[in-house]
């Protein structure tokens, strides 16, 4: 079994000759006259830890239900391992599902919950036995076997089901916001436990989160869903950095976004004239944009540094004055008011101790940016 | 019996007593008749369903301005379980003679009568007053009302049909010849679910004393009845009526007027079934009902009033021909409708009457006795 | 003449006492709430339960230690009396008990009673299961709808709804108009005054006691539990006979116990709808109360029945309390 995430090594949706272990094709599913599901195609390879993340009522539910078999889809095709299981029904798919409430079975202990689909399977009694043992080893919940689901907390019960879904060794493991019962703090634990696990497994997680910071953590890729249909599949790190448009810039983390029309276009940069600032800045454009085109820049607030005397030579500068600040411990943020009224928002870091705050309030300070970490999105 | 004792009473009896309660809420000294006529001019009624004419109580009210509750009954265990449980509440009630009101009267439940109230006594039929002599020795608690008799029922078409239309339909064999029963069993024979009239029956059938005791009666009946229960579909006091006229069942044990009562709701229906009744050759039980005033009647008084009214010929006269049976107003009996007045059926003729047996009371043991043999042979075991 | 009691006078009967003891008890509750509201609530139900249960059961059980006395009202000895020195002196008389023992009718109809009762039981739970299930799956809207049909037939009295079924059953009624009319039978089939009769009987009349607290019961029945074992490889049937079935056990077992219970002490429909041979324990009653005034009889006959019931009932539950316990260790 790998022990490094398989994802960080090899990433099989670069290789045009990988075979995806499952492939969506145009699916649309409608529920009345509300579209769930819009036109989605989506490949998704052998040992990714995928994740599927947005607001609700985005239609992520609607799609991994569709995986599941639960739903039957209007239009589109799902196939897994080049088999289309469009019309399967659940207990004949390759796949489990761990259900957002867990559904354990409460009138069965825990060992029947995770031999349960053991059982379906016909296999034999001591097979079943050795197998209910390992998963209970594996989400380390040994001494538990005996106890019912009411006996359990939330935390245990929520490793149950991911034994009980992870004993009948699927192709896909289904998972629907496996985290979104427990507290914040069992939450972040549990995110890397989770992810150890399917290293350990190998096994292909497909995961509805509509929680980004979740989703960046856990996932080899992520597909921002957003009224039905995928706005981007990217790596965390790529959708952080090159968001695909504002609402992925947006959903992912905190940035800064400003309003301008392009003026002058180079060869990987472009001068926009943004109103709302009254002045000029630089950014990086991946492809050509022609002038005259409405864009947004983006840039995320710890891309851009701070000054208290005026700089020379940067790519961009912006002279404001603090407007509010907020204390948070390993960083803290400033919002720098413009002297043309936009309020940006800037990220410290704090490397040395100190009680005090860098700046005051109403401190004039110069905001700096490279060009290259300004995107421009279009509008 | 003594008020303070009336906790103890059975759950049913609780019930009864906190119904009849709420129905006697001016009770007057039930030793005292004549208190009874300072209470409100009320008369509480406990009768059979269908047992007066349609105008009766209202000509009563109309005439002496006494406001009448009526209940009805379909069972004289009904009457007897409220009698026994006491406080009924009730001022007229109207028992089967035997052996009902016989029991109730040495159990003193019964008023005895203020003849001197009644001046149309004298209307009554000396021979059904003599009748009651065993029952109630010099009359004087109980006043005849109807009589009847208990006879075979029977589908005219369907019995021809399967005995042949020269078979006599005159015996009791219809039920009690196994031979014969056996032809009918599949069109349906009912039998009255009740003990004294099956015994007698049955016992009558075998030239036997329906009244015997102690000389073997009782396994000689339910040797009968097992040789012809296979060919019995049930056992039921009332079911009969709409089973005759349904064409359900082809032969049933019943009473007269219960019968006649089929009859015509057959030709009112135009189904094209006909029942007749007959009173057997061998001969059959007569019935007599009466009236009778409960020793804690409220209204004793108004009793009285209303025993009077029912004693007036204009009055029992057309009950009679509402209700298909004969009164035991012999001065009556020229107001009575033709139709009813000629009906063999209602009125027999003379030497069919000398065949009628009155039931006579059975002691304890022997009664006990009849009820567990009476549901053996009902169960079939 | 004789024919047997007119069941819709009992009835009325009822209705009387309870409207009563009713009426009794709210003026009780209002006195006593009007100073401790809080006792009052937990003493109402206790009234209840001793007006109704105990006092009753009571009474029938003081009755069935008594014995029958011919021409007396009411038709029994009293239990307390005196000596002829003037003591006081305590009678029991356990005749009763002794005949129910003894005479071979009684077990006939103890036992009839409870073939009865656990057929229509078994009757009511297959018919009313799929019901329930149906009532429990479909929306609120259509829910409601549905489970006022399943009591409307409860706005009728039982005794017309059994004369209904007399009206259907019958050899010349419209189930057999209908057998015959299409064909399906050439003969009419004889049902009314057969077993068969009072097990349909019992079954449509007491349907409801098994749909309500059924139907309670699957609607709390979480769905992606059935969701969960089909992605586990569970096929339909899988599903429902190890989920849907087990955790609707409690549902089972309280519908069943509402219509069994009553269903033993059933009079009515036997009577109307069974044989002659149809011999139960309700009609053992009526025979021992009306046809011979034994009403200590009587009550022997119902105490014994009731011990019948609650006797297992409460082992039963005595089991389950150790097996939930066991569980819990």
């Amino acid at each position: 079994m790998a022990t490094a995430r398989p994802h960080a090594t090899v990433e099989p949706w670069q290789d045009p000759n990988a075979e995806p272990i499952l492939r969506i094709e145009g699916v649309t599913k409608t529920f009345g006259k509300v579209y769930a599901v819009d036109d989605v195609s989506l490949d998704i390879y052998r040992g990714e830890f995928f994740s599927l993340l947005g607001g609700s009522g985005c239609g992520k539910s609607t799609l991994l239900r569709v995986l599941g078999g639960f739903e039957i889809p209007d239009k589109g095709r799902v196939l897994i391992d080049g088999v289309d299981v469009t019309r399967v029904a659940p207990y004949e798919r390759p796949v489990n599902m761990m259900f957002q409430s867990y559904a354990l079975f409460p009138h069965m202990t825990v060992e029947q919950n995770i031999a349960f689909g053991l059982k379906q399977d016909g296999r034999a009694r001591s097979e079943i036995e050795d197998r209910v043992a390992a998963m209970l080893d594996l989400v380390r919940m040994g001494q538990l076997g005996r106890r019912r689901p009411d006996q359990l907390s939330g935390g245990q019960r929520q490793r149950v089901a991911l034994a009980r879904a992870l004993a009948r060794s699927p192709k896909i493991l289904l998972l629907d916001e496996p985290l979104g019962a427990l507290d914040k703090k069992l939450r972040e634990h549990t995110q890397f436990e989770l992810v150890n696990i399917q290293e350990k497994v190998g096994t292909t997680f497909i995961m509805v989160t509509h929680d980004q910071e979740e989703a960046m953590t856990m996932s080899s890729r992520i597909a921002v869903m957003d009224a039905g249909r995928i706005v981007q599949v990217s790596t965390p790190s790529a959708l952080y950095e090159y968001p695909a448009n504002r609402f992925v810039a947006e959903f992912i983390g905190a940035v800064n976004t400003i309003a301008g029309t392009v003026v002058d276009a180079g060869e990987d940069r472009v001068v926009v004239r943004a109103h709302e600032l009254g002045q000029d800045v630089v950014a990086r454009a991946p492809q050509p944009i022609p002038v005259g085109t409405d864009v947004s820049i983006a840039i995320r607030p710890e891309k851009i540094d701070v000054r208290e005397q005026p700089p020379s030579g940067e790519d961009n500068v912006v002279q404001g004055k603090v407007a509010d600040i907020a204390y948070l411990g390993d960083v803290s943020i400033y919002h720098v008011r413009t002297d043309s009224g936009h309020v940006l928002r800037v990220q410290e870091t704090h490397a040395a101790r100190t009680a005090d705050p860098h700046y005051q309030w109403g401190e004039t300070l110069w905001l700096v940016w490279n060009a290259a970490d300004a995107i421009v999105l279009a509008s | 019996m003594p008020p303070a004792r009336l906790p103890a009473l059975a759950l049913l009896a609780l019930a009864l007593a906190a119904c009849g309660g709420g129905k006697a809420p001016d009770a007057a000294s039930p030793a005292d008749p004549a208190a009874a006529q300072q209470g409100p001019r009320q008369l509480n009624i406990y009768n059979w369903s269908d047992y007066v004419a349609e105008d009766t109580i209202a000509r009563f009210e109309k005439e002496t301005g006494i406001k009448v509750v009526y209940d009805v009954y379909d069972s004289n265990e009904m009457l007897e379980a409220k009698l026994l449980a006491g406080s009924s509440g009730y001022d007229v009630v109207f028992p089967s003679a035997r052996p009902f009101a016989q029991r109730h009267i040495l159990a003193n439940l019964y008023l005895p009568l203020d003849r001197a109230k009644l001046p149309g006594w004298g209307n009554l039929d000396p021979a059904v007053l003599a009748a009651l002599e065993d029952v109630d020795p010099g009359n004087r608690h109980l006043v005849p009302y109807m009589w009847g008799t208990t006879g075979i029922g029977y589908n005219v078409a369907k019995v021809r049909e399967r005995l042949g239309a020269d078979f006599p339909i005159d015996s009791w064999n219809l039920i009690f010849d196994p031979a014969v029963a056996a032809k009918l069993g599949d069109c349906g024979i009912a039998v009255l679910d009740d003990e004294q009239e099956g015994f007698g029956a049955a016992l009558i059938y075998l030239g036997r004393d329906p009244n015997g005791v102690g000389g073997g009666e009782i396994e000689a009946a339910a040797e009968l009845f097992g040789k012809v229960r296979p060919f019995i579909r049930y056992f039921h006091s009332s079911k009969y009526i709409d089973d005759l006229a349904n064409g359900e069942i082809c032969v049933a044990m019943g009473y007269n007027g219960d019968v006649l009562q089929a009859r015509d709701r057959a030709s009112e229906a135009a189904n094209g079934v006909e029942v007749a009744y007959v009173i057997p050759k061998e001969g059959a039980l007569r019935w007599i009902d009466s009236a009778a005033i409960p020793t804690d009647a409220p209204h004793a008084a108004n009793a009285l009033v209303f025993l009077e009214f029912l004693l007036r010929p204009d009055v029992i006269a057309p009950i009679s021909d509402y209700v298909s049976y004969a009164s035991a107003n012999l001065a009556a009996k020229p107001l009575v409708d033709e139709s009813v007045r000629n009906d063999p059926g209602i009125y027999p003729a003379p030497e069919v009457l000398a065949r009628l047996v009155d039931p006579k009371k059975l002691p304890e043991n022997e009664s006990r006795a009849r009820v567990r043999a009476w549901t053996s042979i009902k169960s079939g075991s | 003449m004789a024919r047997p009691a007119s069941h819709s006078s009992l009835w009325q009967l009822w209705h009387q006492v309870f409207t009563d003891l009713f009426r009794w008890i709210g003026v009780l509750g209002r006195e006593l709430s009007s100073s401790r509201g809080r006792w009052v609530v937990l003493a109402l139900p206790m009234l209840w339960l001793v007006a109704f249960f105990l006092v009753p059961f009571l009474l029938v059980l003081k009755i069935s230690f008594a014995s029958a006395v011919s021409g007396a009202q009411p038709p029994y000895s009293d239990m307390i009396g005196t000596a002829e020195d003037g003591a006081l002196t305590l009678r029991f008389a356990i005749a009763g008990y002794q005949l129910l023992l003894t005479d071979s009718l009684y077990v006939t109809a103890y036992v009839n009673s409870l073939v009865f009762a656990t057929v229509s039981t078994l009757g009511c739970l297959v018919l009313g299961y799929p019901i329930a299930y149906g009532i429990a799956r479909a929306s609120p809207a259509a829910r409601a709808v549905l489970l006022v049909l399943v009591i409307l037939p409860f706005w009728t009295s039982s005794l017309l709804r059994a004369y209904a079924l007399i009206g259907i059953l019958r050899t010349n009624g419209l189930l057999n108009q209908l057998l015959m009319g299409l064909g399906i039978t050439d003969a009419p089939l004889v049902i009314l005054h057969t077993d068969l009769a009072v097990y349909i009987g019992i079954t449509y009349n007491y349907l409801p006691f098994m749909i309500m607290p059924l139907t309670a019961n699957l609607m709390r029945l979480d769905f992606t539990l059935l969701e969960a074992a089909a992605d586990l490889g569970a096929r339909p049937l899988t599903s429902f006979l190890r989920i849907t079935l087990p955790l609707s056990v409690p549902g089972i077992v309280a519908g069943s116990l509402l219509v069994f219970i009553p269903a033993v002490g059933e009079f009515v429909i036997p009577d109307l709808l069974g044989g002659p041979d149809a011999l139960t324990i309700g009609r053992a009653i009526w025979t021992e109360f009306f046809s011979n005034r034994d009403w200590p009889m009587a009550s022997a006959v119902a105490i014994a029945m009731l011990a019948l019931i609650v006797v297992p009932m409460l082992v039963f539950e005595y089991v389950q309390d150790k097996r939930l316990e066991g569980d819990r260790r």
